[in-house]
């Protein structure tokens, strides 16, 4: 049952027409409405209308850096949870993708080991330790030696240790001071020790 | 009161990595009478190979002590054998056979290479050294370097060349886990 008149409806949750008949008319005014928009955009070729946009002039409107600078990216990356993208990143995956035998090929091994320090590292190493402790000494046992190599050894040392003996005692009996005495000849006992080169990047 | 087990103990080799020190007299002693031996027996072998190629081709025995000229001629390739045995070995690598056995060899007084040029002037000025009873010897005993008098005229000097290192290296290896030290 309709009401004229009378404010609003409360069931109809709108504002009732003051004039009668004017709510059937603005139905109907909305079914055209809608028919004629419905009618309208199907006429029109959405596609053929942005064909016709200049993309480049517009962008060339924008102001990329002026979007940027209002960007607050450290806000950005705050927000961003590090931990979680990588916790969902197959790192197995992404390695058995990579050609490392490509990688490896573009590695220049010759600077790296210009710049490595094999002396020093040679230095560090004890070898009497290592013969003693590893398979090491068998094998230079087995290589190297016998029984001519070894005689040989032992006639050497004991003429080493005559020569020390005979010298020392034409020192003691000349009292000779032979403490400031060379042991050698300049370059055999001291050879002069090659700079290893820096790296560009280090000499900076 | 039981004996403890006896293990067998090798004597370790004294310390004498002095690789590119001078020599001392007793080594270079021991090696030039090994040189002189071992220069002697291959003149030897050698004269006694032509000896008996010459009496392969001619059918005749030939003595080299029955006459003054075989002895003239023995003597003079001798020396011309000598001479080519330490000039070359020296310009070669410093070393000769004894040399080489007693691990010693000879460098320039800085401690280069010896030259060809010094090779044969050590060579030459060898003999110097054995005049007046040896006094060119006595430099090894009493020199700060060592110089016998051909060294000082060739400018050499005769240094270790004998890798001791791994002679003890060797010696390690030779040992039984619980004798080694």
């Amino acid at each position: 049952m309709e009401s004229w008149g009378d404010g609003p409806d409360p069931a109809a949750g709108r504002a009732v027409s003051p004039l009668p008949g004017s709510n059937r008319m603005e139905q109907l005014v909305e079914g055209i409405a809608e028919r004629v928009v419905n009618l309208v955009l199907d006429a029109i070729d959405i596609n053929a209308i942005v064909g016709q946009v200049d993309m480049d002039a517009l962008l060339a409107k924008v102001d990329i850096d002026a979007i940027v600078s209002k960007v607050d990216v450290d806000g950005l990356i705050d927000r961003v949870d590090v931990e979680k993208i990588i916790d969902r990143v197959d790192v197995d995956k992404i390695v058995s993708r990579v050609d490392v035998d490509q990688i490896v090929e573009r590695v220049d091994v010759e600077k790296i080991i210009e710049r490595v320090d094999v002396q020093a590292i040679i230095e560090r190493v004890d070898i009497d330790s290592l013969v003693e402790k590893t398979e090491l000494g068998t094998i230079i046992a087995h290589s190297t030696s016998g029984v001519a190599s070894e005689a040989l050894d032992v006639v050497r040392a004991q003429a080493v240790g005559l020569d020390d003996f005979v010298a020392r005692w034409v020192n003691r009996v000349l009292r000779k001071k032979t403490a400031d005495w060379p042991v050698g000849p300049p370059k055999l006992v001291n050879p002069p020790v090659p700079v290893p080169s820096l790296p560009v990047e280090a000499t900076r | 009161m039981t004996a403890a087990p006896m293990t067998p103990v090798t004597a370790a080799p004294p310390d004498v990595g002095r690789q590119g020190n001078y020599a001392g007299g007793v080594t270079r002693l021991v090696a030039f009478a090994a040189d002189v031996g071992a220069s002697w027996g291959l003149f030897t072998l050698g004269a006694a190979g032509v000896t008996f190629a010459i009496s392969l081709v001619t059918g005749t025995k030939i003595d080299l002590n029955s006459r003054t000229g075989f002895a003239f001629l023995t003597l003079g390739a001798l020396i011309v054998w000598e001479f080519i045995y330490f000039a070359y070995q020296w310009s070669l690598g410093g070393k000769t056979i004894g040399m080489a056995l007693l691990g010693i060899r000879v460098v320039a007084t800085e401690g280069d290479p010896v030259t060809p040029r010094q090779a044969v002037i050590r060579t030459l000025t060898l003999p110097l050294s054995f005049l007046l009873f040896g006094l060119g010897f006595i430099g090894i005993l009493l020199n700060k370097d060592r110089h016998a008098l051909h060294d000082r005229l060739a400018k050499t000097v005769v240094v270790y060349s004998w890798d001791a290192r791994a002679a003890r290296l060797r010696w390690l290896a030779k040992q039984e886990p619980t004798t080694r030290t």
